[in-house]
């Protein structure tokens, strides 16, 4: 029970990270603030879990990582959708949506 | 796919981790500076960073193992891109160039086909160990009796069996001919050998079928028992295995077959049946002097040949004392088998080996040259390649793709050429050649193959990538036209003609003194006309012919019925042929003289023939007379002797008359007689060897059983056969006729060897020719082409076409001189290694190496003057304003 949580928690960390991506490159750090902001703080998420997922989606080929310059001139790893990116995201949504609507089916009253 | 144009360099484990690092920094002091913004202390912002962030250490292993992994698979797909970028490419540029490419990989196909095929041979003759157990371990035995080479004994056996410590065991053998004689067939003669009973363990080889023979089976009173060779049990008994256990003719006797060898796992190669070496005791006794023996041994553990060899001389010095009316000498020299079968192979074989390795080298050179050639070319491409990103690496792997790509092109076509050429050779090696009929293409020639061709590929492809311009720049500037070759490339490719032509120089005059040997060895006068003779063996089998009166009266029958036959001038028997390799030597002692020691005999070739056999052969008579028909049994004995038995016995004295007693006793009769005549000397042995002394007797007073008839023609002797075989018939039908071939045959069965290395030498020259002419005249070509500009401008000046024209070629001469020069300083100290291969020339031949220069210098002149041709036809307008 407990590691499927943890799959489950994993999984739903990539699809965050690809979603924070679709509007372009960006840092480690503005993904974490990009997700904290959407969740209005109702997830806490560790910083730790969040760049693991950035470095797996790298190895993947989700995501395209190279060096550049941050808001502030500093040098940053910035990261960007693949073509195989988008297409896990939406694949990943849409399963996202399947479920939620049919665990909601469930909790709605008759 | 933008990687791999613009990509990043390959990161190393340390990069790795440093840019893990700063990642991490970056974040943790953005998180730090916006919750210090929020009014926290720098210490407590930098707190709650960390602990927002997790396990840091933890993170930091995680993403470095995750960004190897990263890395090497991005290497590993560049690479696959990069190299199938390259494959597309390089077949692309090469379909672009269907000349260039032909050329090159035709030019390849031939030094490796040639090197491939004439190293299976190599391997299969020199290298590949006999099919035995331990092969290194059997030893053949040299007799040296009487301080000249000669064979065993058959009470040496046991002497040297109780005796020697460093030789385990040992067994003899002698060659017998034997008829094979089977219901409904006609009669055939098979090579047979007599050997010891232990023969086969010392070979450790055991039948395929039945058995080989055991211990006893060689002694006196034994049952008859005999062993055939796969291809007399598949040509003579339809492969059945059943022969085993039956009973078949041999020259008259029952004899049971107890086993078949395997195929081409049996000694000696050539056997086609083996029977047990019986001693009588009577021989066992006394016959020290009868020397008609081989021997072979199995060297003890941990002993060397050389001990051996001090081991058993010994024993023949210990012997010689005990003995000392036998032997004035005995020693005993062991030489591992296959030294023993191949060592007048091996010479020649590294000759022919090293002649085309300069094959090789000499298309190594033309491809380098003409990869050269290609590759200055195309350094504008390549600058334009440089400039738009391409590394220096990336170029050079784009050009070892390239020439790689052409010699595995090159091996393609080798490997056809090599088993084209393999049966070519194959048909053309003479028989006498043991072994050479077992080469195969086998797997490891097939990878010699595929090393050479990776070795030049890697080798030709590096030096047009050395070539490669650092300064993209310049070679920009100079535009569409190419760059002008340096002065470098110049200079690399002038050498390499002067290597080419120096390596060809060398092939054509070890070619030229082969063939020179081989010319000189035809001429030689056999001393007997080999035209329109037919010759045939018959072998009288001891059961029906055992009496001298038998074979006499035999003999008196056939040469009337052969001499009837239309188209036979003339019919004679005789005991031996020259140049087949059999002789029957004796010692004597000439009447009148003081007595000599039995063992300081002198020794002569001794043959049995009709006097019809010197007219139908055409062996002049000197002096005096031949003995006639008269001579018959019971009539004075008359023999006839050779001019250089004159020389070597009789050199102030007159022969004739002189009485002449042979150490060859026929029931308490000794062979003999009264020397009537001299005739001319015959080359007994072979056309490079001297003429031996020969002495000749009467055969009806001394008939032998194994015969050879000769008719001499005035139809074509091949017309014959079956009119000879039919009067055979009619006498006795259960005999072989055996070897029926022209008596020239003999003569080209001599030199075969000679002929088969002169040939394959002459071939790889002529290969070698053709190569660097083609090499001398891409260069000339070449360097006329890039001169176009300079040439014009000489036009303009006012030179003719014809100077230019002859500049051109000057230039090619010079090459040319260049190489020669070498070529003659490297062919004077490599013919010294064939010297022993030639006859009557010497390795130094005026005339040889003033032919090669001849021929080399047209070669060159020609090769130039294609090229010449079209620098006088230069249009200077035009060259000059191309450029």
């Amino acid at each position: 029970m407990a590691s499927d949580s943890l799959e489950l928690l994993q999984g739903t960390l990539d699809v965050l990270v690809l979603r924070a991506l679709v509007w372009g490159e960006m840092h480690g750090y503005a993904v974490s603030r990009w997700i904290r902001q959407r969740t209005d703080g109702v997830i806490e998420i560790e910083d730790a879990p969040l760049y693991k997922a950035l470095h797996r989606l790298e190895r993947a080929g989700s995501v395209e990582a190279s060096w550049g310059l941050s808001e502030n001139n500093r040098r940053a790893r910035f990261y960007k959708l693949t073509a195989a990116g988008r297409r896990t995201l939406r694949e990943e949504e849409r399963a996202w949506r399947r479920y939620a609507e049919a665990v909601f089916k469930v909790l709605e009253p008759a | 796919m933008s990687r791999h144009f613009f990509r990043f360099p390959w990161r190393t484990r340390r990069q790795i981790g440093a840019d893990v690092d700063e990642e991490l920094r970056f974040h943790l002091d953005m998180r730090a500076a916006e919750l210090r913004s929020l009014g926290m202390s720098p210490e407590a912002a930098r707190a709650e960073a960390m602990r927002q962030f997790g396990d840091l250490d933890d993170a930091r292993r995680y993403l470095n193992a995750v960004d190897r992994a990263t890395e090497v698979a991005h290497q590993r797909t560049e690479l696959m891109g990069d190299l199938r970028q390259d494959l597309v490419y390089a077949l692309r540029k090469l379909g672009a160039a269907p000349a260039f490419t032909i050329t090159v990989a035709l030019t390849l196909a031939l030094g490796i086909g040639a090197n491939t095929a004439i190293f299976s041979v190599v391997h299969a003759v020199l290298l590949q160990p006999l099919p035995f157990f331990q092969p290194d371990r059997i030893v053949r035995m040299g007799f040296v009796y009487n301080g000249a080479p000669d064979a065993g004994a058959p009470p040496e056996l046991n002497d040297f069996r109780t005796r020697s410590h460093t030789v385990r065991s040992f067994a003899m053998y002698s060659g017998a001919s034997v008829n094979l004689v089977r219901e409904g067939a006609d009669p055939e003669l098979l090579r047979g050998v007599r050997v010891s009973a232990n023969w086969f363990r010392i070979l450790g080889i055991t039948a395929a079928h039945g058995r080989t023979f055991v211990d006893g089976e060689d002694l006196e009173g034994a049952a008859r028992v005999a062993i055939l060779s796969d291809a007399v049990w598949r040509r003579d008994f339809n492969a059945d295995p059943a022969v085993v256990g039956r009973v078949i003719r041999l020259s008259g006797e029952q004899v049971t077959v107890i086993g078949v060898m395997p195929r081409d796992r049996a000694y000696p190669l050539t056997a086609e049946l083996w029977l047990p070496l019986v001693f009588k005791t009577s021989e066992l006794a006394q016959s020290r002097g009868s020397r008609y023996l081989s021997m072979i041994g199995r060297l003890a553990p941990g002993v060397s040949v050389a001990q051996a060899e001090r081991e058993l001389s010994q024993i023949g010095a210990s012997l010689a004392l005990e003995y000392p009316r036998f032997y004035r000498s005995l020693a005993i020299q062991p030489q591992p088998l296959q030294t023993a079968i191949v060592s007048d192979l091996e010479r020649p074989l590294l000759v022919i080996m090293g002649a085309v390795a300069f094959v090789l080298l000499i298309a190594c050179a033309n491809v380098a040259n003409l990869l050269l050639v290609r590759a200055s070319a195309r350094e504008s491409e390549m600058a334009v390649r440089a400039a738009l990103g391409a590394g220096r690496s990336r170029l050079a792997r784009q050009l070892i793709t390239e020439t790689m790509l052409l010699s595995l092109l090159g091996a393609l076509g080798g490997l056809l050429l090599a088993r084209w050429g393999m049966t070519a050779l194959l048909r053309l090696a003479p028989t006498s050649l043991p072994l050479v009929g077992a080469a195969r293409l086998d797997p490891m020639t097939l990878g010699l193959t595929i090393v050479v061709a990776v070795v030049t590929g890697l080798v030709f492809g590096l030096i047009p990538a050395a070539q490669l311009g650092t300064d993209v720049a310049t070679a920009l500037r100079a535009g569409s036209r190419g760059v002008r070759s340096s002065h470098l490339t110049t200079r690399t490719r002038g050498g390499i003609v002067v290597a080419e032509v120096a390596l060809a120089v060398t092939l054509l005059v070890g070619a030229g003194l082969l063939l020179r040997s081989f010319e000189r060895l035809l001429s030689v006068d056999p001393g007997f006309r080999p035209d329109s003779v037919l010759t045939f063996r018959v072998s009288l089998p001891a059961r029906s012919y055992e009496s001298d009166t038998a074979q006499r009266m035999f003999v008196d029958a056939l040469t009337p019925r052969l001499e009837a036959l239309p188209g036979v001038r003339q019919a004679a028997v005789a005991s031996v042929l020259p140049l087949d390799g059999s002789d029957l030597t004796l010692s004597f002692a000439i009447r009148g003289r003081p007595p000599v020691p039995p063992n300081e005999e002198p020794a002569t070739q001794v043959l049995s023939a009709t006097p019809g056999f010197f007219s139908a052969m055409g062996i002049p008579v000197v002096r005096g007379r031949l003995y006639t028909r008269e001579a018959q049994p019971g009539t004075p004995k008359e023999i006839v002797v050779s001019r250089a038995f004159v020389q070597h016995f009789f050199p102030n004295e007159d022969p004739l008359g002189r009485y002449v007693d042979l150490g060859w006793y026929v029931d308490g009769d000794r062979r003999g007689g009264t020397i009537v005549g001299v005739v001319g000397d015959v080359k007994q042995v072979g056309l490079d060897q001297e003429t031996p002394p020969m002495l000749y007797l009467p055969y009806a007073q001394a008939p032998q059983s194994n015969l050879r008839v000769l008719l001499r023609t005035h139809v074509p002797p091949s017309s014959l056969t079956k009119p000879a075989q039919a009067a055979l018939r009619d006498i006795d039908g259960e005999l072989p006729v055996f070897s029926i071939r022209p008596l020239g045959d003999y003569v080209t069965a001599s030199i075969g060897p000679q002929r088969f290395y002169a040939t394959l030498v002459t071939v790889f020259a002529i290969v070698a020719l053709a190569l660097a002419a083609i090499g001398l005249y891409g260069v000339i070509a070449y360097a006329v082409s890039q001169r176009a500009h300079e040439l014009g401008v000489r036009l303009a000046l006012g030179a003719t076409g014809r100077r230019l024209a002859a500049m051109v070629i000057g230039e090619g001469l010079s090459l040319t001189l260049g190489g020669l020069v070498v070529g003659i300083v490297v062919a004077a100290a490599v013919s010294r290694v064939i010297g022993s291969l030639l006859f009557g020339v010497s390795a130094l031949d005026p005339i040889t190496i003033g032919a090669v220069l001849m021929v080399l210098l047209v070669v060159a002149a020609l090769a130039s003057y294609v090229p010449a041709r079209r620098a006088a036809r230069v249009d200077p307008l035009v060259a000059m304003r191309g450029d």
